[in-house]
């Protein structure tokens, strides 16, 4: 899927919730916009969005994610069990010669059913189960993905989002994208990892922050992806940096920047307008205006 | 026996934080804990409990992969096509093989393949290991292997175990550590449960998935009330934010913490903030919000 014809793709994780990852996702995208490159923003945490917020979007009118749930056609089922019989979610339920009964919220989308069923009696049904949303907004396009609220699939819904951006990327003249993932290292995570050619492992300084670090750079290793980390919060009181740059160490990472803790940062939270913009002179404003010209240059050099 | 979730739409807010805490506490008056972190992609509770002696572990293996032969396979590519979860990749021979990270194991690939070269097999899931605390209740932490998908599962497992040894050591309330988010993980976390704690904190971010959350709670029936973290950070965003828990999330304000770097330092001592330091702002708070939740057990 990493075809190299297309624009970059970055993705901003790190493990842990709360770190701070959409507020890098974010301000990357608003310095790289500033500095004249077409970026698209992705936001594929599909259970907890928060780019809009932090963007000071309203996000309306989206592109519903549906996934195919079957339909049995009584006219047609001959009462075979063979779909029953193959549903990996066992979704399906009944006995020989009935019409099976479909359990809803079992259901994956699989499609095993209509694919066994010899008699055409497996007709295609569908359920909305997430929303793409796409507005623009001062030279960046978001692109953000959310699970409808009681549905379970969000990988589904991650993998829809991440692939809808990928086909926009490949067309719309963007320069490049950012990919702003959920917490943890799920599916839902690796789904945008694997179509990514940078990470950035967004961490704090504390015990859970470098524990869930671990995690991250497994998977990115398993994936054999390219990661640098960013160190928020950095001299947070009673922060553990040094343990945390030891870690970085040890696992052979490179620390790529350290923002500091600043209370702009939860100012442009609060106005919904990127620190880089609200306050470029912050320290935090300096920290990411420094990430982003980095960014900036690995971008040019070809290096991501 | 009584299962209290400690959740959050958004991530980093405090659960874990909360949920150590009010553990100590509960145990501390009296009423027999069991921890639980359902949090098995980054399950931190433990961490913050300041570890403990493992009593038992297990493994569970209730996922499955496909698996492709590459001598049988004519390379048709049937599986690339019908694979939901794009795990099905076309190597530089032109044969397909399985991405295991992105692997569902549906075997949608083995019914379509004219070949018979994919096998569907079992796989492992995740690990749950039981923890021993110094504080004398036990810690039982689900733990997903990378990349996997079947999050809903080991935590229903994590929850059925926990239940039994609760009532093996007669403790009367469990408390949960959910994931972030409304994902698999957290439906599985919430739905039976008897009481939700939902962790937020005052910004728009945390607010707009505070109210995701709350539409997963209702559709489960479960009783809920909110824990606003961080608080005097964002002035009347905050007033703001309480009126709209109450009026029209219909869910009770059980307290609210204040921003206190103690939380921190205790973090970095692995040790609750009310174990740590009882004085600090942010202990007192937790103490009211125990108090509150011991008040409704």
């Amino acid at each position: 899927m990493r075809a190299k014809s297309r624009p970059p793709v970055i993705a901003v994780t790190g493990g842990k919730g709360g770190t701070g990852k959409s507020t890098v996702a974010v301000n990357l995208a608003a310095g790289l916009s500033a500095s004249g490159l077409k970026v698209m923003l992705v936001d594929a945490d599909v259970d907890g969005p928060s780019c809009a917020s932090l963007l000071g979007l309203k996000l309306e009118a989206g592109k519903e994610v549906k996934t195919f749930l079957p339909i049995i056609d009584e006219k047609k089922c001959v009462g075979c069990r063979k779909c029953v019989e193959v549903c990996p979610e066992h979704a399906l339920v009944g006995l020989q010669g009935e019409v099976p009964r479909l359990f809803e919220e079992l259901c994956s989308g699989c499609r095993a059913c209509q694919i066994v069923c010899g008699h055409f009696a497996v007709r295609e049904g569908g359920k909305t189960i997430g929303t793409i949303y796409i507005k623009s907004t001062d030279g960046i396009t978001l692109v953000a993905g959310e699970l409808v609220p009681t549905e379970p699939r969000s990988p589904v819904v991650a993998r829809a989002t991440v692939l809808h951006a990928m086909s926009e990327l490949q067309n719309g003249g963007y320069d490049l994208a950012i990919i702003d993932t959920a917490p943890g290292v799920h599916n839902t995570v690796a789904q945008p990892l694997w179509v990514s050619d940078y990470a950035l492992a967004v961490t704090e300084p504390t015990p859970l922050g470098a524990h869930d670090l671990g995690f991250i750079l497994d998977l990115t290793e398993e994936l054999e992806l390219p990661v640098g980390i960013v160190l928020n919060k950095a001299d947070i009181p009673g922060g553990l940096k040094n343990e945390l740059l030891k870690t970085a160490h040890e696992r052979g990472v490179n620390v790529v920047a350290e923002i500091p803790l600043d209370r702009e940062v939860l100012h442009s939270y609060m106005a919904g307008i990127p620190v880089v913009k609200k306050a470029p002179d912050s320290p935090a404003g300096r920290s990411l205006r420094y990430l982003v010209s980095l960014v900036g240059k690995m971008l040019e050099e070809g290096k991501i | 026996m009584k299962e209290i979730v400690v959740a959050s739409g958004k991530g980093g807010v405090g659960k874990t934080t909360v949920a150590a805490s009010l553990a100590v506490l509960l145990n501390r008056w009296g009423l027999g804990v069991f921890t639980v972190d359902a949090d098995v992609d980054a399950p931190d509770l433990s961490l913050a409990l300041g570890g403990g002696k493992t009593v038992f572990s297990m493994e569970v293996a209730a996922s499955r992969k496909a698996e492709v032969d590459s001598k049988k396979c004519i390379g048709c590519g049937k599986c690339l096509q019908v694979c939901p979860f794009g795990a099905m990749i076309k190597t530089n021979d032109g044969k397909a093989t399985v991405v295991a990270l992105m692997c569902e194991g549906c075997g949608v690939c083995k019914l379509v393949c004219p070949a018979g070269a994919i096998k569907v097999k079992n796989a492992p899931t995740g690990t749950i290991t039981v923890e021993e605390t110094k504080y004398g209740f036990m810690c039982a932490t689900g733990k997903l292997r990378l990349g996997e998908h079947n999050s809903g599962h080991l935590v229903a497992t994590i929850r059925n175990l926990a239940r039994r040894k609760a009532q093996d050591t007669g403790s009367k309330v469990i408390v949960i550590d959910a994931a972030p988010g409304i994902g698999c993980p957290v439906i599985a976390s919430i739905a039976g449960a008897n009481y939700v704690i939902a962790v937020t904190e005052p910004t728009p971010a945390a607010k707009r998935n505070l109210e995701r959350l709350s539409r997963v709670v209702k559709h489960f029936g479960v009783p809920a009330g909110v824990v606003i973290n961080m608080s005097g950070s964002s002035g009347d965003f905050e007033t703001v934010l309480k009126k709209w828990v109450e009026h029209e999330l219909g869910f009770q304000v059980l307290g609210e913490i204040p921003v206190d770097y103690e939380v921190v330092k205790a973090l970095a001592h692995m040790t609750p903030v009310v174990d740590f330091n009882p004085d600090a702002e942010a202990s007192k708070s937790l103490v009211s919000i125990a108090e509150r939740v011991r008040e409704m057990l």
